[in-house]
């Protein structure tokens, strides 16, 4: 498997690489670079009835899930090897282990579904792959040494990993995780260039002309708002897939023992996937915010028009992602006999949830009958209507983030008993933040939101979100010393969890899944007919933007196809362990 | 196993709820089609399409339908190919063309070159042609929408098409920009822009297709000519006759422009 | 008396329901959306879902009557009735769900879409996205000349606007009743608010035929107000629309 994946992309190398140099001789010989080409319908070819959008988009997207899942792991490998190396608990060193081993399986097939990306993209897309090769030439290439680094740095990580243990060996394995995660990242970056080039163009003139700086055209406006988003949103996926696995080890799981096992590091992956899910709605906002001031075009694309129902989906989406790690949490509760102290918040906690998301969820347009459209007297809603745009949104996410933080505070204090003499004077100072933190959440969003103009509309979510980090930062903080010293109630029982918890663990994963491949379509979509936007124009068949329920089929598709490849890759790392003795089948060899 | 397929099963449901949902939970709205290029790229056209260009000009730009109808107005065009050697031969041709492409392209920017009988100007004994100079004035055709034109009048007629799709000229402006225009606030421009004198006479100038306009403010007044230009088939001026005058200068002009033509009728006394 | 959690549940998730419809439709008269309530219902449902489920001993609580309703051998007259009542039920929801009604189909316009980079208007072509109302300068500048400004969009208004959008701006003039979709309402912080001068522009010249597809064209009886209106005349309603309703345009720099 992971051999061939090493020679798949060696095979892509070989062939792409003399072309691309080829290509850039060429236009250094001619002195310029030619404008973006203005394609024809002819100018696509038709390959075997194969719809090529389609064809690039499911391969794009597969390509993503699966690059996702085998970046972030390493990142969280390596910080928990890190605690392990600290708190020298083993139990850490060996989930981390465990971790890169399931990264490991995944990483080839992330290859050969670049290369079939790669391959599509040449033989659909042939003068865009053509003109963006013009312009990163040198990138591609540094793209292909990275992943040589990188493919190096993972085999001798993973294989090295029992044999580089203790003292100075220790530090060098961890220093190749290192370079394992910077060459990943970097690789991510310049991936990333290619992209939002297309989106934002730089360093190339209204006719499509390149200037020659590759470094302003891979330092484009939405470069970093994407890196951003896409890092922090990486290690959220990573986490949950990671977190299904052990879901379902611990759902098939043989004995006590390995229940426990796998129900610890089912909640270790899932506070992970919690504590990269809290700041994710931020680097979106951030996101949509620069595409905004890059281009209203692109902005009001995004957030008004068309797609304007495809957030009241991902609404959907993120309330779900919300709700079960939260339910994760609560369930976790069993585990300790001193949780009942708190549960009785729970249902409280859930109530405010529970209405932030319907506020969330409330659309800009109502789908209204014709009865209702009478009663009402037109389409405007006095109650809904404002719960429909960004102030209230912006607010509910916020408050939506400092319940689960709540959520998350509940189980940690569960089953411990503090036992400094200043316990109720820092509950006090707790709720008061709390307290406070959400009264001006709510003032900000509400009387910037609506007494004030836009900008302050748009700058109010900057001291929400502040507001929230320091809440959080603040009573995570107080509670560590509060707790410093503390005594535990009962002893913990790991795997105390119903199955129920493990279903709100795939259901994280698959919420993540579907919603990373909806988002990667509006990304995509914003750009309409244009390859490279106002730049170049996509004149093929498939140029038109499709209704969002082709989309989402489009997108339910690729994520079925990814899952069951994600079933066959833990399916092969379990095989590999399985060993069949077969009675007399050897010839007996004389001693 | 079972767990297994319990889980295989848990995830298809959920994926297909986020299908449905997004199918059947929300409005499916279908986005526009992207728009149509502004320019049309001709050295990307068939001859099929530059064939189809010529006769959208003919039918649309060039206005040539508003004379070369079934009403007699102008000589019909279908049987060129035939007549051509004829025509060549004929003492009264004053121009320089031997093949049916020159020919064309002469008449299109020179109408007066031959003047088929009976079709002149009035007054003019069939030496003058009224019809303008579609390269010039108001209907403004570039040298590849002649081009067009001539290789439509061409097919038409059933004689091969020799014209060749020009690749250097500056691209054509596709339709819809040709009708997406500025609104005229000049009475003479506008006249000529609707091509109102091919058919009134005003001060001496123009044909006698419609009835006189020189003195019309005297006789008419607003609401008068607001119909008659709007609607002119439903009240016909003594010894003219219906039909002659296009009925859809109502979609065609701007509302101010309706106005600015009108303010110059109602003054002419 | 404890009630059983399964009947709290059900008796919660009423509440809700009858607690929506209460506060909607009877305290604050403005109908909550049946599609969007169904939807509400469902996350509550979720959440209720969750409080009742996140403890081992609750769920088995929760659960018995339905567990002994299947499999306890005394309650089989009771079973048999439940299972004879449940698919007439979902038959007859069914069948109520699919039967035709005089009811029109609904209609689903986009109210803002997305305007075109660059539009042609007053036989300009003008590019969206650095169009700016030429007076606004004028209001920091000279504030008398600014309010005379307004004034005479006012009476531009008053003249061409009220009679669909209302002499309070709120969409609610004399002819509105006789219009689908409704004029737009100003006062609402969704519309105007949330706009920039230029897209209120492109807007108002353009009118109902100048919509994008998605947003249903042929059903806005707005006019094209550039074969009435004047360009300076269109740039002082727009000056009025924000000065009445007290709304900023929306803007990317600060004031």
């Amino acid at each position: 498997m992971n051999r061939s994946g090493l020679i798949i992309c060696l095979a892509i190398a070989a062939v792409v690489f003399p072309g691309l140099t080829a290509l850039a001789q060429e236009v250094a010989v001619a002195g310029a670079y030619a404008p973006a080409p203005k394609l024809t319908t002819a100018d696509y070819p038709t390959i075997a009835g194969v719809n090529s959008r389609i064809a690039v988009w499911i391969f794009a997207q597969l390509h993503l899930w699966f690059a996702a899942f085998v970046l972030a792991v390493p990142i969280f490998v390596f910080i928990i090897e890190v605690i392990g190396m600290r708190t020298r608990d083993k139990r850490y060193d060996d989930m981390a282990y465990e971790f890169i081993k399931v990264a490991i399986t995944a990483y080839s097939l992330t290859a050969i579904l670049g290369g079939m990306l790669l391959f599509s993209l040449i033989l659909f897309y042939p003068h865009l792959f053509n003109y963006l090769a013009t312009i990163f030439t040198e990138s591609m290439f540094y793209y292909a040494v990275l992943f040589f680094v990188e493919s190096a740095a993972l085999y001798i990580y993973y294989y090295g990993w029992h044999w580089l243990q203790g003292g100075f060996k220790k530090w060098v394995h961890l220093t190749l995780g290192l370079i394992l995660n910077a060459a990943g990242t970097t690789l991510m970056l310049l991936a990333n260039a290619w992209l939002t080039f297309m989106m934002s163009p730089a360093g190339v003139d209204g006719a499509g002309v390149f200037s020659g700086d590759a470094w302003a055209a891979i330092h484009n406006f939405l470069w970093n708002p994407i890196n951003i988003h896409r890092f922090v949103a990486n290690i959220a996926y990573g986490g949950s897939i990671v977190g299904a696995y052990a879901a379902f080890k611990f759902l098939t799981a043989n004995g006590p023992s390995e229940r426990a096992h796998y129900d610890w590091m089912g909640y270790n992956a899932n506070f992970i996937a919690i504590c990269a899910l809290l700041p994710l709605p931020f680097a979106g906002y951030y996101l949509a915010a620069e595409i905004y001031t890059y281009s209203q075009q692109l902005g009001i694309t995004l957030m008004g028009g068309i797609f304007a129902w495809l957030f009241i989906i991902q609404a959907v989406l993120i309330g779900t992602l919300f709700l079960s790690a939260n339910y994760y949490l609560w369930c976790g509760m069993g585990r300790s006999d001193g949780a009942k102290r708190y549960t009785k918040y729970i249902k409280y906690i859930a109530v405010v949830l529970v209405g932030a998301f319907l506020v969330w969820f409330t659309p800009h347009t109502l789908v209204l009958t014709n009865e209702e459209l009478k009663a009402l007297g037109g389409p405007h809603h006095k109650i809904l209507g404002p719960l429909g745009i960004m102030p209230a949104k912006n607010t509910a996410v916020n408050v939506m983030i400092l319940f689960t933080a709540l959520s998350f505070m509940f189980y940690r204090r569960a089953n411990k008993i503090a036992t400094v003499g200043w316990v109720n004077a820092g509950n006090a100072i707790q709720v008061a933040l709390f307290t406070a933190g959400i009264a001006n959440i709510l003032f900000l969003g509400i009387y910037h939101g609506y007494f004030t103009n836009t900008v302050y509309k748009v700058a109010a979510s900057i001291p929400q979100v502040l507001t929230t980090v320091i809440v959080i930062v603040g009573s995570i903080t107080l509670d560590s010393f509060i707790y410093r010293g503390s005594r535990e109630v009962a002893p913990l029982h790991w795997g105390r969890i119903p199955a129920r918890a493990q279903y709100a663990l795939f259901l994280l994963a698959v919420s993540f899944t579907w919603l990373m491949g909806l988002m990667g379509y509006i990304r995509s979509g914003i750009r309409q007919h244009w390859h490279v936007v106002d730049i170049m124009r996509d004149a093929s068949a498939d140029a038109f933007t499709p209704t969002l329920g082709y989309a989402a089929n489009v997108v339910s598709v690729a994520a079925i196809l990814f899952m069951a490849m994600v079933i066959f890759v833990f399916w092969i790392a379990q095989v590999s362990g399985n060993k069949t003795l077969p009675a007399g089948y050897w010839k007996e060899q004389p001693p | 196993m079972r767990q297994f397929l319990t889980v295989v099963a848990f995830t298809l449901l959920t994926i297909g709820f986020f299908a449905a949902y997004s199918n059947y939970g929300i409005p499916q709205i279908e986005p526009a089609p992207p728009p149509k290029e502004e320019k049309l790229d001709l050295a990307a056209m068939s001859p099929e399409q530059f064939i189809a260009l010529g006769e959208r000009i003919f039918n649309g730009k060039g206005t040539c339908t508003l004379c070369h109808n079934e009403l007699g107005r102008a000589p019909m065009l279908g049987n060129l190919a035939d007549i051509l050697p004829e025509r060549l031969k004929d003492p009264r041709y004053k121009g320089a063309a031997e093949d049916l492409e020159a020919y064309l392209i002469e008449s299109l920017i020179e109408p007066s070159a031959f003047v088929v009988a009976g079709f002149g100007k009035k007054g003019s004994n069939d030496a003058e042609s009224p019809m303008p100079n579609v390269a010039g004035g108001s209907i403004g055709l570039a040298e590849a929408e002649v081009a067009a034109v001539v290789a439509y009048l061409q097919d038409s007629s059933g004689a091969e098409v020799t014209v060749e799709i020009p690749t250097d000229a500056d691209a054509v402006e596709a339709e819809e920009e040709a009708e997406e225009r500025e609104a005229i606030t000049e009475p003479d421009l506008l006249m000529a822009k609707f091509t109102c004198p091919a058919c009134h006479k005003i001060n001496g100038q123009g044909g006698d297709v419609g009835p006189e306009l020189s003195k019309i403010g005297a006789s008419r007044d607003r609401a008068y000519l607001r119909r008659a230009l709007l609607d002119p088939n439903g009240d016909i001026a003594e010894g003219f006759e219906a039909d002659m005058m296009p009925d859809d200068l109502g979609e065609q002009m701007f509302v101010t422009e309706l106005e600015v033509l009108l303010d110059f009728l109602t003054a002419l006394k | 008396m404890k009630i059983p959690r399964l009947l709290q549940a059900v008796l919660v998730l009423a509440g809700v329901y009858f607690g929506f419809v209460l506060v909607f439709d009877v305290i604050l008269d403005a109908v909550i959306p049946s599609s969007l309530l169904a939807m509400y219902m469902f996350f509550a449902t979720a959440g209720v879902f969750m409080v009742f489920t996140y403890d081992e001993e609750q769920t088995r609580e929760l659960v018995a009557p339905i567990k002994a309703l299947v499999e306890d051998p005394s309650k089989r007259p009771w079973r048999n009735i439940v299972f004879a009542i449940l698919p007439l039920a979902a038959g007859a929801g069914t069948y109520v769900q699919m039967q035709p009604s005089l009811e029109a189909p609904l209609e689903l316009r986009t109210i803002h879409p997305a305007p075109p980079s660059t539009a042609k208007i007053y036989g300009k072509r003008v590019n969206l996205l650095k169009l700016e109302n030429p007076f606004r300068k004028i209001e920091k500048e000279d504030p008398d000349r600014f309010r005379e400004l307004v004034g005479e969009g006012a009476a531009v208004y008053i003249r061409n606007c009220q009679f669909c959008h209302g002499d309070k701006l709120d969409g609610r003039g004399p002819y509105a009743d006789a219009l689908n979709p409704t004029p737009l309402n100003f006062q609402d912080v969704g519309t105007i608010a949330q706009l920039q001068e230029s897209y209120l522009f492109w807007r108002i010249t353009t009118g109902g035929p100048g919509l994008p597809k998605e947003a249903a064209p042929w059903i806005s009886s707005m006019p094209v107000w550039q074969d009435f209106l004047k360009e300076d005349e269109v740039w002082k309603v727009i000056l009025f629309l924000y000065d009445y309703t007290g709304h900023r345009p929306r803007s990317w720099e600060h004031e």
